[in-house]
C-alpha cells in the first residue's frame, strides 16, 4: 500500500515536474544552452502564482498561466546577459538564479500566508470552485482524486506539449532549432542569432515558472525552498528522455522528455523508500544523474559509431 | 559591385604579436565577375573573405557594396545580400534538421521568421526540382537529415541554399577543399552552373590551381596581404596552370616555404 501510495506521488510529481522538463528541454536540447537559472525561475512562478490567487483573487488556471510571463522575463536577462554581455553561458545562468533568491524572498514578504486554499485541482480541499463543478467532483468521488490530480495535470502537460510541437513547426521555431545547431546557418540568412538565443531561453523560463505554479497548486502551498535542485532534475529528466525513450519509433522528443521527467520522479520517489531518514537522498540522487549521464554517453557513442558505418556507403 | 578601399587590417595591435596583415589594400568585383582567389597560407584570402563578410572587422579603409559603405553593418546584416559556402561541409546546413526543412529556412531569406508554418508544402515540388539539379538523388530523400549526408552531399545542398533566394554576391570559401577529388570535381562543376545560370558575382578561394584556373572570368593571386597578380579577360583565358604554378612557386620559396 506504501509502494501503491508512493506510485501515485511520483506520478503526480513527476507530471508537474515535465512541464519544466520541457522548457528545460527547449533551452538544453534546443538551443543547447545549460540554462541554471531555473532554480530561481521554478521558484518565482510558484510565488508570482500564489500571490496571484491570494492578492488578487485569480482563478488558478489563470495565475498559473500569467506566472508564464514571471519567468519569461527572467529567462531574458539571462539571455541578455549571455548574448550582448558576453557572459558564459553557465555564469549569466548563475547570476540571474541568485539574483532571484533575493526576488522570490521579497516577494513571499508581500503575503501573509502561503497556503492555497482554491487550487487547479481545488476538488482536493473542500471548496469545489476549481474547473470542475461540484457535482462532477462529487460523482467523482474523493477517493479518487489522486487520479483527478493525475487526470487535469495530464490535460496540462498535453497541452504544453502540443504547443511546445507546434511552435517548434513555425519559421520562428525552425530559426530557434537552426541557433542550437548551427548559429553560422542563422547568421548566413540574414538574421541576428543572438535575439533567438534571448527568445528562446525566456520561452524555456516560462515554462519553468508555469511548472513552479503548478508545484505551489499540486502541494496546495508555496514553499521558498521549492527551487533548489531543479536544475538536476530537469536535466537529468531530458537526458533520460532523449536517450531512452527518444529511441523507440514515433516518439516525439517532446513525449519522451515528459516519459523522462516522470520516470526520473518516480526513482526519486523510491529512493525516499529506501532511506527513509532522508539523510543520503541528495547522494542518490547524484549518483543516480551521474550513471545516467554515464549510461547516455554510452549509447549516443554507440549511436554514431553505428551511423558512421552507415554513412560509410553514402556516396556523392 | 565590391570595392575594398584602403583596407587595412592589424591583428593583436599593440602587442607583441601584432601582425599588420593588409596596410592600404585595395580590390575592385565588378557586376557578374566570377574571380578565382589563390595564394600560399596566411597570405591573406580567407581574411579578406573574412572582412567583406564583416566576420572581422577592419582596421582602417571601407568596404563598399555598389558604393555605399557598409563597414557599420553587422555580419548578418551583409548576408542579406550574400551568400557564403564554407570549407567545412557542416557549415552551411543544419545536421539535426532535414533537407526539407533546411531548404525552406534558406527559401525564407530576406522574410520574417514568424509564427506561420514553417514548410510551406505548395513549394515542395520547387524543392525537388532545385535537388535534382545536382544530381545526386537528394530530391528523393527530402525526410532526411542533413546530418546522415556524406560532406559532398551536404556541400552540394548548401550551395543550393546559400543560392536559393535573390543574393549580389557568392562568396566561396575552399568549399571543395575538404572532399575527395571526385566528388570536389562535381561540387566545382555545379558552382560554376549555379553561378552561370544566376548571373551571380562570386568570389571564390582556393588552393587548387587548376579550379582557379579554369573556372572563372578573373584569377587573381595574393602574397603577403598584396595582390601580386591579376588576370582577367583574355589573360585570364590563355593562363596556363604551370605558369601560375611558376609564380606561386617563386613567391613560396621567397617566403621560405
Amino acid at each position: 500500500m506504501l509502494f501503491f501510495a508512493t506510485t501515485i506521488d511520483g506520478l503526480q510529481m513527476g507530471l508537474c515536474f515535465a512541464v519544466l522538463a520541457l522548457g528545460v528541454y527547449i533551452s538544453y536540447s534546443i538551443l543547447d544552452f545549460p540554462d541554471l537559472s531555473v532554480d530561481g525561475t521554478f521558484p518565482l512562478g510558484g510565488v508570482v502564482c500564489t500571490i496571484l490567487m491570494l492578492k488578487l483573487g485569480m482563478p488558478a488556471l489563470l495565475a498559473i498561466l500569467i506566472s508564464f510571463f514571471a519567468g519569461l522575463a527572467a529567462g531574458a536577462v539571462t539571455g541578455v546577459l549571455h548574448v550582448k554581455f558576453n557572459i558564459s553561458k553557465l555564469l549569466s545562468g548563475i547570476i540571474v538564479m541568485t539574483a532571484l533568491l533575493s526576488v522570490t524572498l521579497a516577494l513571499t514578504k508581500l503575503l501573509t500566508r502561503t497556503g492555497l486554499t482554491t487550487t487547479i485541482f481545488s476538488f482536493r480541499s473542500e471548496n469545489l470552485s476549481g474547473i470542475f463543478s461540484g457535482k462532477a467532483a462529487g460523482l467523482l468521488g474523493a477517493a479518487n482524486r489522486d487520479y483527478m490530480i493525475l487526470i487535469i495535470e495530464l490535460v496540462f502537460v498535453i497541452a504544453v506539449k502540443i504547443i511546445i510541437d507546434l511552435f517548434l513547426k513555425t519559421k520562428l521555431g525552425y530559426m530557434l532549432r537552426a541557433t542550437g545547431d548551427n548559429e553560422m546557418l542563422v547568421v548566413s540568412l540574414g538574421k541576428d542569432s543572438g535575439t533567438y538565443k534571448i527568445l528562446g531561453i525566456a520561452l524555456a523560463n516560462g515554462f519553468v515558472s508555469m511548472s513552479g505554479a503548478l508545484y505551489a497548486n499540486l502541494f496546495s502551498q508555496y514553499d521558498n525552498s521549492c527551487g533548489s535542485g531543479k536544475v538536476v532534475m530537469a536535466l537529468a529528466s531530458v537526458i533520460i528522455g532523449m536517450a531512452v525513450f527518444s529511441k523507440i519509433r514515433f516518439m516525439s522528443d517532446t513525449l519522451a522528455v515528459i516519459f523522462g521527467a516522470v520516470v526520473y520522479s518516480l526513482c526519486l520517489n523510491y529512493l525516499v523508500l529506501v532511506d527513509t531518514n532522508g539523510i543520503y537522498l541528495k547522494l542518490l540522487n547524484a549518483v543516480m544523474f551521474a550513471i545516467i549521464l554515464i549510461f547516455n554517453d554510452k549509447t549516443s557513442s554507440f549511436v554514431s559509431r553505428r551511423s558512421k558505418l552507415k554513412g560509410g556507403n553514402a556516396k556523392c | 559591385m565590391l570595392e575594398l578601399k584602403n583596407v587595412s587590417k592589424i591583428y593583436n595591435p599593440g602587442a607583441v604579436t601584432e601582425l599588420c596583415l593588409f596596410d592600404s589594400f585595395n580590390l575592385t568585383v565588378k557586376d557578374g565577375e566570377f574571380v578565382s582567389v589563390v595564394g600560399s597560407n596566411g597570405s591573406g584570402k580567407t581574411s579578406m573573405l573574412n572582412i567583406i563578410c564583416g566576420s572581422i572587422p577592419v582596421s582602417g579603409g571601407e568596404v563598399l557594396i555598389d558604393g555605399k559603405n557598409v563597414n557599420g553593418l553587422h555580419e548578418y546584416q551583409r548576408y542579406r545580400m550574400m551568400g557564403r559556402v564554407y570549407q567545412n561541409p557542416a557549415a552551411g546546413t543544419c545536421p539535426n534538421m532535414t533537407i526539407l526543412e533546411n531548404m525552406s529556412l534558406a527559401d525564407n531569406k530576406g522574410k520574417r521568421y514568424g509564427l506561420s508554418f514553417g514548410v510551406n508544402y505548395g513549394r515542395k515540388q520547387y524543392y525537388r526540382e532545385q535537388l535534382s539539379t545536382l544530381g545526386l538523388g537528394l530530391e528523393d530523400k527530402l525526410d532526411v537529415k542533413l546530418g546522415a549526408l556524406s560532406g559532398g552531399q551536404r556541400q552540394a545542398v548548401s550551395l543550393l541554399m546559400a543560392t536559393l533566394t535573390p543574393i549580389d554576391f557568392l562568396i566561396l570559401d575552399e568549399h571543395t577543399a575538404a572532399l575527395d577529388p571526385r566528388t570536389a570535381e562535381i561540387i566545382m562543376e555545379l558552382t560554376d552552373k549555379v553561378i552561370k545560370e544566376k548571373r551571380l558575382t562570386a568570389i571564390m578561394v582556393t588552393h587548387n590551381l587548376r579550379y582557379a584556373v579554369e573556372y572563372g572570368t578573373r584569377l587573381i593571386m595574393m602574397d603577403k596581404g598584396k595582390v601580386i597578380l591579376d588576370k582577367s579577360g583574355e589573360e585570364k583565358q590563355n593562363a596556363k596552370v604551370d605558369d601560375i604554378l611558376d609564380i606561386f612557386n617563386r613567391i613560396s620559396i621567397e617566403c621560405g616555404n
